[in-house]
Order: C-alpha cells, then sequence, then structure tokens
C-alpha cells in the first residue's frame, strides 16, 4: 500500500494565471512584498496585469514603487495603501499623475498602519496597538488609524485596523518545491509579516533548492511552507528592481519606464500612446517571462547586473 | 587641485557636528547627506556614534549612492532588522532623526503629501512618507533639503506629514511633541529655531550666499541675529576625509 507523496507546491509560470484569476478578483486587495526597488514580485505583478484584473486595491510594505506605478499606468488599480511611493530618485508618475486626475483613491498611510494593520490580520485580531502618532495630518485622513483605550489602564491608545489581503505577491532568491523560502538579500522586508496576513501566497524565487539543503539551514528560512500557497521558479523575477546578493537594480529600465510615464503624465495622446506601447512590450506581449527578459536585454543585461551585485560583496 | 567645497558637502559638514559620540539615530531612504553626516561624524569625533532604527544596523557603505536603503549601500552592516522592529524604534525613538520636504514652514513643520488642493484632491501629489513617528518620538530631528527657495519654504504647510513644532509652543504642548526641529540646513545657509516662539530664524549663511538672498529665497519672515555669521567650514582633514573615505565617487561634488 503506497502512503502516496508530499503534494509540491511548486507551479509552473503557465499556471499563474488561472491560480490570480482565483485568488484575486477584480476589486480585491493585492499585497506587494520587498521595498523601493528590492525583491519586488515584478514578474509576478506582469502576470496579474496580463489577468486584466481591475480596480484592484494595493497594500505593500511601506516603500513601493517601480511596481506599484506600473499597475497604476496600466488603469489596474482603484485605490491605494501605499505609505511612501517613490523611485526615491524622482516621483512616481502614473501614481502622481492618477492621484492629481482623480482617478485613483490614494490612501493616507504611514508605516506603522500598513504594517500594524498587517499584523494584526497575522495574529488574528482586529487592531494592533500603537502609541506612537503624533501631530500629523496623516493620522487625521487615515482610514487604517482609529482610537481606543487601553483595558487596563484606561489611557488613550491609536489602534491600526487589520488588514487581510486576498492576495499577498512575494520574490526571494531561494525556496524549496514545497514553499519553503529563503532570503539572502541582507533585508527581509515584511515579507513574513504579509504572508502571514494574507489569504493566498505566490512567492516567485530565482532558484529552487532542494529540501534537505533547507533542513541544513533550517533558521534561514525566512518564510515557512504553511504560510505560501504557490512558488514560482522565475530567474530574475524581480527585474528591474534589485535581488540581492544575485543581481542589482536596472536603475536605467526604471528610468526608461519613469521618463515614459512623466512624459504621458504631461503630454497628450502621442505621448499616452507612447506608455501604452512601452507597457505592451515590457509587460502584457512578451508570452513568457524569458520573452520578457530577451525584451529587457536579455542575457548580456542580466550578467551586467549579476555582475553589479557581486562586486558590492568584494 | 582641489575643486571647491560643494553645498552637499558643507551640508553633510554642518550635520555631522551636530552628531554625539555614542548617540544613536538613522536616515530614511533617499538621504545621502543625512547618511554622509553619519560616516564623518564616526571619522571625527563620535567613533561610537550607532546608525540604527531604519532596518540596517551600523552600515558600513563604501560610497554615497541616491538611495541609502537598499543592499547595494547598507548591505555591510552588523545586522539587518525587520519592519517588526520598527515599533520598537517608533515607539521609543531615536537621537536623531532626518527629513527632507516639498515643503518645510516657520516652524519647520514638514510636507510630503500636497501642494494645492485636498489631499483627496491635490494640485500636484508628493510620495508621502513611510514613518512619521520619528519627527516626535526622536529627540530631535534635522531637516536637510537639496533647495531653498520660496515654493519650498513656505509660512504654513499645505499638509503635517512630519510635526515640527505645529504652530508654536501651545500647540506643541497641546499635541504632547516633545521633540523637534533642531537645525534646518540648505545649499544656503543653516536655520535654527528660536526656544520662545518656535519659529526658524536664521543662524548662518554660506560663504556663496548672504542674509538678503537667504531672506529673498525665503517665503516667510526670518528672524535674524544683528550680524549674520558665516557657516563654518571643514579644515582641510576634515574634507579629505570626506572626499576619501566617505565619498569617494563625489556624489556629494556632482551637479
Amino acid at each position: 500500500m503506497s502512503i502516496g507523496t508530499r503534494r509540491e507546491k511548486r507551479v509552473d509560470p503557465s499556471d499563474l494565471g488561472g491560480l490570480i484569476a482565483d485568488w484575486l478578483p477584480d476589486g480585491g486587495l493585492l499585497a506587494l512584498g520587498g521595498l523601493f526597488k528590492q525583491n519586488r514580485p515584478v514578474a509576478l505583478v506582469h502576470e496579474v496585469l496580463k489577468t486584466g484584473r481591475k480596480d484592484l486595491q494595493l497594500v505593500s510594505s511601506p516603500g513601493s514603487g517601480y511596481d506599484a506605478d506600473l499597475m497604476i499606468a496600466a488603469g489596474a488599480v482603484a485605490e491605494t495603501y501605499l505609505a511612501a511611493v517613490t523611485l526615491e530618485d524622482r516621483m512616481c508618475p502614473a501614481f502622481r499623475g492618477a492621484v492629481e486626475g482623480g482617478r485613483l483613491k490614494a490612501h493616507c498611510v504611514d508605516a506603522l498602519s500598513v504594517v500594524g494593520g498587517l499584523l494584526a490580520s497575522a495574529n488574528g485580531v482586529s487592531f494592533q496597538p500603537v502609541s506612537a502618532w503624533k501631530g500629523s495630518d496623516v493620522v487625521k485622513y487615515n482610514p487604517l488609524v482609529g482610537e481606543t483605550t487601553c483595558p487596563f489602564t484606561g489611557a488613550p491608545i491609536y489602534a491600526a485596523r487589520a488588514i487581510r489581503p486576498d492576495l499577498a505577491l512575494l520574490h526571494a532568491q531561494e525556496g524549496d518545491v514545497y514553499g519553503n523560502i529563503r532570503h539572502l538579500s541582507t533585508m527581509t522586508y515584511a515579507d513574513l509579516i504579509i504572508a502571514r496576513a494574507a489569504k493566498r501566497v505566490i512567492v516567485s524565487v530565482d532558484r529552487i533548492v532542494s529540501t534537505d539543503d533547507i533542513v541544513a539551514r533550517s533558521r534561514e528560512t525566512s518564510v515557512p511552507c504553511n504560510y505560501v500557497d504557490a512558488v514560482v521558479h522565475l530567474p530574475h523575477g524581480a527585474h528591474p528592481t534589485g535581488s540581492f546578493p544575485l543581481y542589482s537594480i536596472d536603475e536605467a529600465h526604471i528610468a526608461s519606464y519613469a521618463d515614459t510615464a512623466e512624459a504621458a503624465r504631461k503630454g497628450g495622446a502621442a505621448e499616452q500612446a507612447a506608455l501604452d506601447d512601452w507597457l505592451s512590450r515590457h509587460v502584457t506581449a512578451p508570452p513568457s517571462h524569458a520573452d520578457y527578459i530577451a525584451a529587457v536585454g536579455g542575457p548580456d543585461r542580466m550578467q551586467a547586473l549579476e555582475r553589479e551585485a557581486e562586486e558590492l560583496s568584494q | 587641485m582641489r575643486p571647491e567645497l560643494t553645498a552637499k558637502e558643507l551640508q553633510a559638514y554642518v550635520l555631522s557636528l551636530e552628531l554625539g559620540d555614542a548617540e544613536m539615530g538613522a536616515a530614511g531612504a533617499s538621504a545621502a547627506i543625512p547618511m554622509a553626516a553619519m560616516l564623518l561624524a564616526r571619522q571625527t569625533h563620535a567613533p561610537d556614534l550607532q546608525i540604527a532604527g531604519e532596518m540596517f544596523v551600523n552600515p558600513r557603505p563604501k560610497r554615497l549612492y541616491d538611495s541609502m536603503l537598499d543592499d547595494r549601500a547598507l548591505g555591510a552592516c552588523e545586522a539587518a532588522e525587520t519592519f517588526l522592529e520598527l515599533f520598537g524604534h517608533s515607539h521609543r525613538g531615536l537621537d536623531f532623526f532626518f527629513h527632507n520636504g516639498m515643503q518645510v514652514d516657520a516652524y519647520g513643520n514638514i510636507n510630503l503629501h500636497h501642494i494645492g488642493g485636498t489631499i483627496d484632491r491635490p494640485r500636484m501629489r508628493g510620495p508621502g512618507a513611510a514613518n512619521i513617528s520619528y519627527a516626535h518620538t526622536s529627540k530631535r530631528f534635522y531637516i536637510c533639503t537639496n533647495v531653498h527657495s520660496p515654493r519650498t519654504f513656505v509660512e504654513r504647510v499645505d499638509f503635517v506629514t512630519s510635526p515640527g513644532y505645529l504652530t508654536g509652543p501651545e500647540s506643541c504642548r497641546a499635541a504632547g511633541i516633545t521633540g523637534g526641529p533642531r537645525l534646518c540646513v540648505t545649499p544656503l545657509a543653516v536655520m535654527d529655531f528660536d526656544p520662545d516662539t518656535l519659529r526658524m530664524r536664521l543662524k548662518s549663511v554660506h560663504p556663496w550666499s548672504s542674509a538678503t538672498e537667504v531672506q529673498e529665497r525665503t517665503g516667510f519672515d526670518l528672524a535674524m541675529p544683528g550680524t549674520v555669521p558665516e557657516t563654518p567650514l571643514p579644515d582641510a582633514a576634515t574634507l579629505e576625509l570626506l572626499r576619501r573615505v566617505v565619498d569617494p565617487d563625489g556624489l556629494l561634488r556632482a551637479a
């Protein structure tokens, strides 16, 4: 009699569209891991955009930029719960244009309300107490912030409302076929909190490692398999954001997007058409992730980014 | 030939003098000048300065980057924290932190959210901010701007992203704010805050500017001392440390 086999959570990239369609409805709440230009699940974001999902609500670790702006530029987002939205050396053009044009509801949130809300959800409670926050207008307009009193002392205290994403997308350097995730990057951001808070979690990894390898260094497992619904092998899946120590940030590609999107924000139909074309060529038209990599410079470009990351550790 | 001291180098030097040995503080993203100030302080009078509070503990950047919150700049560090630890730091506060703003007002309030219109329908929407709690939980903070113009320096910000001294002493007491901005360091001058009114006033001007120019490029009345001193400049050895050890690629010298 067979005792059967353990179920793998590894999925094929061609399965992603179906999983996303099942797990993220139109108008659903999507969470993105990483931070600013590091470990962002860009390839998975491309898959979301290919499904044509719309009116999405977006939450992220407190620093977001390229991928959030890409989703806004593609018209997929109705509301954001994003603390800082920036490319760091310049603003996010689509975010700015959409908010100023009244096409996007950008909720006024900060790091503690977003992380506190995710933490509450991860811990199965309806809010997280927060003792900081004074004097800022962010608190006045923040839909995630309430006021309550301590049940023990009666002192007033703030509360961050629980955030429960329908789907979380994360990127890490390594994982096994059962969904044990290992970050090799210095930071792990809010990725574990996001995974624990969300109803469903998909993680892209640059490489698949053996479960024996995971077991040999179990303290380095950054997101255990019990919080992961699907893991997918997408080498360079964070591009153009960085996946340290494997490959660095493709600043030129981010700048190419930002220049095109900024021209569209300021310009007319021709500039908007140029942005639509940019999005088509880099997001929706490439049939596979490998085709995407070919469209953004192929192996030569990837090797250059790998060398850049490698030089940092020397 | 030694290139002239740039505004950014002088800003980093002025801020470095403020940071005490054994103090702990951090800078956020897009903070090359504050990071340079912390690294320079370590190289000079504050070898035990602790850089922590923004996830990277005591990083050792080999050079400066426009973005200062990723593995390129800070990956070599003594420890990395997650966003969980941010709660602890945010509640206790740091000794010092740094802020920049799209708008900075006469009481040192910072706006990164919107200019004109409303928060829901702004004329111009800014990037927002990640951690706003350090402005009031830290013992003090420094405002470091890339520009000094009447558009940036306004009597009253359109939106208080990070609080300075709100509208003065009474409002700070009412809000329970005990920290606040110590200095505002711009490409033209150094400002501090009148201890009685908590309004910004001119402290010193950089050698390439003047009190008249600073007032012209400030959108509110700036109190001035009778004679306005010149901002103290780094000596040759300190400037050499800044250029050789902290900023070997010359990010602070680039236009």
